[in-house]
C-alpha cells in the first residue's frame, strides 16, 4: 500500500511530468512556429526574386530593347512583309 | 487558560471568516462573473486577425503575367532596441533607401515605421537584425507596368478594383479573406506561437484574358511612333480576332502620354469607314447591281442644306468605286436608294448606337439618331460616315462581322477563369472559357465576302494602297473625318482613321487605328493610319508568338509559294523560319481532342505524352508536372499550345 508520503510524492512526480510535458509541447511549438516564420520569408525572398528576374527578363526581350539591339551590334532590320516567307507545312492545312 | 480558549475560538472564527469569504469570492468570481472574466481575458491575451486572400493573377492569352499579388512588407524600427545603432543603421537606410537626414531624424523617434511597401529582396538582410520588425502585407504589382494599362487598370485605395479590368472582375480576383485568433502579451505584442486559424483565406480566381502581350507591344510602339512622328494629339489602335470576338491588343495615348481606356470611352466621327455600311445596306436590300454608275458631278455637288465635295473628282462611278477611291458623292448618291428607316437598321445592325457589351466599366455607347429626328441631309451625312458618333472597338466589331461572314459577335477581353480553392476544385480549374457570342446575322454570307472584295479594291488600286504588303492581301478602309471641337466642325482639324482585315481572304485580324488631328505632313487617312497599320502587320508577322495561324496564311498565299516567289527574288534567303518539324497552328480545326492527365509526371515525359497527343507545349516552372492549361480532361484543338505548369518535387530518400 502506498503512504501518505508516497502519495505525495507520487503527486510531485505526476505534477512534473505534467508541466515537462507543457513546456515541452510549448517549446517545439514555438520552434516550429519560428521555422514555419523563416521558411515563408525564405519562400518570399525566392518568389520576390523570381519575380525581379522576369521582370528583368521581360525588359530584356522587349522590342523597345531588343530590335535597336539587334539592329545595331547584329545589323539585323525587321523584316518587311516581302522578306517574309512562311512554308506551307504538308498536309497542315486544308 | 479560558481566556486562551477564547482567543482561539476567536482567531478559529476569524479563520473560518475568512476562508468563507475567500471561498464566496472565488464563487463569485468564478461562478456568477466566470464568462465576463474569461472574455476579458481572452480579449486581452488573444486578438481576432483578418488573413488577406491574395488576389487572383491577370495573364495574356500566352500566360504572361500582366497583374500579380505579391508579399511585400511595411518596416518598423524600434531604435532603443538596436545592437549597434551605427552599423545597423547603415544597413537599413541603405536597404530602404533613407536619405541620411531622414534616417537621422527616425533615430529620434521611439518607433520608426516606414510603409514602403519593400520587396522581401530588398527587406532579407533585415530580418537578422534586432530591433527590426516587419509585417508582411500584399502588394499588387504590375510587371510590365507600360502594356495595356489603362485596360487593365489599378486597384483603388481600398486595394479593390479602381479601374479597367481590376474593376470589372473585382469579385472573382479579390477572393475571401480569412480570421485568425493569435496570443499576446501584456504589452499587446504577439507571442511567436502559431495562430489558431477560425477560416483560411480563399485566394482569388485567376484571369487569362485575350490579350497578347507580344501585339500589345507592337500596337503601342506603332501609336507611340506615329503620335510622334505626326505631331498627333492621341490615337487608338484595337486589335482582334474577328472569328471569335477577343481583343489582342488595345492601345491608346494623348499627345500628353497618359493611357486613357479612350477606344472604349470616347466617340468620334468615323467619316468614310463607314461607307461600307451603306455599301452592305445597297447590297443586302439589292437596291444596287456591280455595272450601276452615278455621275461623279465634276467633283461638287449641292444638295439641299449641304454641298459635298470629292478630293479625287472621277466622271462617274460603281459602288465598287465609290468604295475604292472613298467618294461622298457616289455613295451619298447610292445611298438615296434606301429608306431612312432602311439604313438606320443597317448600322443599328452593325452595332452603332449601342454598347458593345464588353466586359469594361463605363463603355461608351456612341450616338445613332432614330430617322424620327433626322433633318434633311442626314441621309447624306450617314452615308459618309457623319452625323453618327462611335467607339474604336464598335467600329472593330463591326468590321469583324464582315470578316467573320456576316455575323457580328460580342467582344471579350476574358479568354478564361481559372482557380480551384472556391467550392474545393482542384488548383488550375477552368470554371469558364469564352465561346464566341453571336449578337446577331447582320449581312448574308455572300454580301459579307462582296463586301470585302470591295475593301480589297480599296488596298489594291484605291486610297489604301500606303497599307498594302506585298505578299499577303490586306482589305481596308481609309477615313479622314472632320473633327467636332466645342459642338462645331473647327477648321484644319481631322480625324484618321483606317478599319483592316487581314489577311482579305479568312482574315484572321481586324485592325482598326485612329489618329487624332495630325499636326506634320498630310491629315490623310491614307498616308496617316495606313502605313501605320502595315508597319503593324508586318511587325505581327515576322514576331513569333503572336495570335496569328501561319499556316492558314501560307496557303492564303500562293504567289508567295509558287511562281515568282520572293525566295527567288530575294535569292534564295529566308528571312523567316518555322521550326520543324512543324506543328499548325491550325492543323486540327475541327479535330479537338482530349488533353491527357500528366500530373505528376517529370517534365520530359509529361511533355513528351502531350506532342503525342498533337499538342504543342509552353513550360512554366520546373520539376514534375502539376497541372496544364488548358486542364486535363478538356478539349482543344490539337496543334495548340498548352501550357504545363511544373513544380520542384522534394527530393526522394535513398531507399536502404
Amino acid at each position: 500500500m502506498i503512504r501518505g508520503r508516497h502519495w505525495v510524492a507520487v503527486w510531485l512526480l505526476a505534477f512534473l511530468a505534467t508541466t515537462w510535458i507543457v513546456y515541452a509541447r510549448q517549446t517545439a511549438s514555438i520552434r516550429a512556429a519560428r521555422e514555419l516564420t523563416d521558411l515563408r520569408a525564405r519562400r518570399a525572398n525566392l518568389e520576390g526574386h523570381r519575380a525581379d528576374l522576369e521582370r528583368r527578363i521581360r525588359t530584356a526581350e522587349s522590342r523597345a530593347v531588343l530590335v535597336p539591339r539587334a539592329q545595331a551590334r547584329l545589323g539585323l532590320h525587321l523584316p518587311s512583309d516581302s522578306e517574309i516567307v512562311l512554308i506551307p507545312a504538308p498536309g497542315g492545312s486544308r | 487558560m479560558a481566556k486562551l480558549a477564547v482567543r482561539m475560538q476567536v482567531v478559529e472564527f476569524g479563520v473560518f471568516v475568512g476562508l468563507a469569504l475567500l471561498v464566496a469570492r472565488a464563487a463569485q468570481v468564478q461562478i456568477v462573473q466566470g464568462r465576463r472574466w474569461a472574455e476579458e481575458a481572452k480579449a486581452q491575451r488573444t486578438e481576432r486577425i483578418v488573413l488577406p486572400a491574395r488576389r487572383g493573377t491577370l495573364y495574356d492569352r500566352h500566360g504572361t503575367p500582366l497583374a500579380v499579388t505579391q508579399e511585400t512588407y511595411h518596416v518598423g524600427v524600434a531604435p532603443n532596441e538596436l545592437r549597434d545603432p551605427a552599423a545597423d543603421g547603415a544597413l537599413i537606410s541603405r536597404r530602404l533607401g533613407l536619405a541620411p537626414r531622414s534616417w537621422q531624424e527616425a533615430l529620434r523617434r521611439r518607433y520608426a515605421y516606414f510603409a514602403g511597401p519593400y520587396s522581401a529582396l530588398e527587406v532579407q538582410p533585415l530580418r537578422a537584425v534586432r530591433g527590426v520588425h516587419l509585417e508582411a502585407v500584399l502588394s499588387r504589382f504590375y510587371p510590365d507596368p507600360g502594356v495595356a494599362r489603362a485596360t487593365i487598370g489599378r486597384l483603388g485605395d481600398d486595394e479593390l478594383g479602381g479601374s479597367g479590368l481590376e474593376k470589372t472582375l473585382d469579385t472573382l480576383l479579390a477572393g475571401r479573406s480569412g480570421a485568425a485568433v493569435v496570443l499576446k502579451d501584456r504589452a499587446g505584442r504577439e507571442y511567436e506561437s502559431p495562430a489558431r486559424v477560425i477560416a483560411a483565406p480563399v485566394p482569388g480566381l485567376d484571369v487569362v484574358l485575350t490579350l497578347d502581350a507580344e501585339l500589345q507591344e507592337i500596337a503601342q510602339r506603332a501609336l507611340d511612333d506615329a503620335l510622334r512622328r505626326m505631331d498627333a494629339d492621341g490615337g487608338d489602335v484595337v486589335m482582334l480576332d474577328p472569328t471569335s470576338g477577343e481583343v489582342l491588343a488595345l492601345a491608346s495615348r494623348t499627345r500628353e502620354g497618359s493611357a486613357r481606356p479612350s477606344a472604349f470611352t470616347d466617340t468620334f466621327e468615323p467619316g468614310s469607314i463607314a461607307k461600307i455600311f451603306a455599301a452592305a445596306g445597297l447590297l443586302t436590300l439589292r437596291r444596287v447591281s456591280p455595272t450601276d454608275r452615278v455621275s461623279g458631278e465634276g467633283g461638287k455637288w449641292r444638295l439641299p442644306g449641304r454641298t459635298i465635295t470629292d478630293e479625287d473628282p472621277q466622271p462617274s462611278f460603281t459602288l465598287a468605286d465609290a468604295i475604292r477611291v472613298s467618294s461622298n458623292i457616289g455613295i451619298v448618291k447610292f445611298a438615296a436608294r434606301l429608306e431612312p428607316d432602311e439604313q438606320y437598321a443597317i448600322l443599328r445592325d452593325f452595332g452603332f448606337g449601342t454598347p458593345t457589351g464588353i466586359e469594361f466599366p463605363a463603355e461608351a455607347a456612341g450616338r445613332l439618331r432614330p430617322p424620327s429626328v433626322w433633318q434633311r441631309p442626314s441621309a447624306a451625312s450617314l452615308a459618309m460616315g457623319y452625323e453618327l458618333s462611335v467607339t474604336p472597338i464598335q467600329v472593330a466589331m463591326a468590321y469583324g462581322a464582315l470578316a467573320n461572314d456576316g455575323v457580328l459577335l460580342e467582344p471579350t477581353l476574358i479568354r478564361e477563369v481559372r482557380g480551384g480553392s472556391v467550392e474545393g476544385g482542384a488548383p488550375g480549374t477552368v470554371r469558364y472559357r469564352h465561346r464566341p457570342e453571336p449578337v446577331r446575322r447582320v449581312v448574308s454570307r455572300d454580301v459579307a465576302a462582296a463586301l470585302r472584295e470591295l475593301l480589297r479594291g480599296v488596298v489594291e488600286r484605291g486610297t489604301g494602297t500606303e497599307a498594302a504588303l506585298t505578299n499577303f492581301p490586306v482589305a481596308a478602309k481609309t477615313g479622314t473625318a472632320r473633327r467636332v471641337v466645342n459642338g462645331r466642325y473647327a477648321a484644319g482639324e481631322y480625324t484618321a482613321s483606317f478599319a483592316a482585315l487581314f489577311p482579305a481572304e479568312r482574315p484572321q485580324l481586324v485592325l482598326v487605328v485612329k489618329i487624332d488631328n495630325p499636326h506634320k505632313g498630310s491629315y490623310f487617312a491614307a498616308q496617316t493610319a495606313a502605313p501605320v497599320t502595315r508597319s503593324m502587320l508586318e511587325q505581327a508577322l515576322a514576331a513569333r508568338n503572336v495570335a496569328l495561324d501561319r499556316a492558314r496564311l501560307s496557303t492564303a498565299v500562293p504567289r508567295a509559294v509558287g511562281g515568282a516567289t520572293p525566295l527567288e527574288d530575294d535569292g534564295g534567303v529566308v528571312p523567316y523560319l518555322v521550326p520543324w518539324p512543324y506543328h499548325p497552328d491550325s492543323a486540327a480545326v475541327g479535330s479537338r481532342r482530349a488533353v491527357p492527365d500528366v500530373t505528376g509526371l517529370g517534365i520530359r515525359e509529361a511533355v513528351r505524352a502531350l506532342h503525342r497527343r498533337g499538342f504543342r507545349v509552353a513550360l512554366r516552372g520546373w520539376g514534375a508536372a502539376e497541372h496544364t492549361w488548358p486542364a486535363a480532361g478538356d478539349s482543344a484543338n490539337s496543334g495548340s499550345v498548352v501550357t504545363l505548369f511544373a513544380q520542384p518535387t522534394p527530393p526522394r530518400r535513398p531507399r536502404r
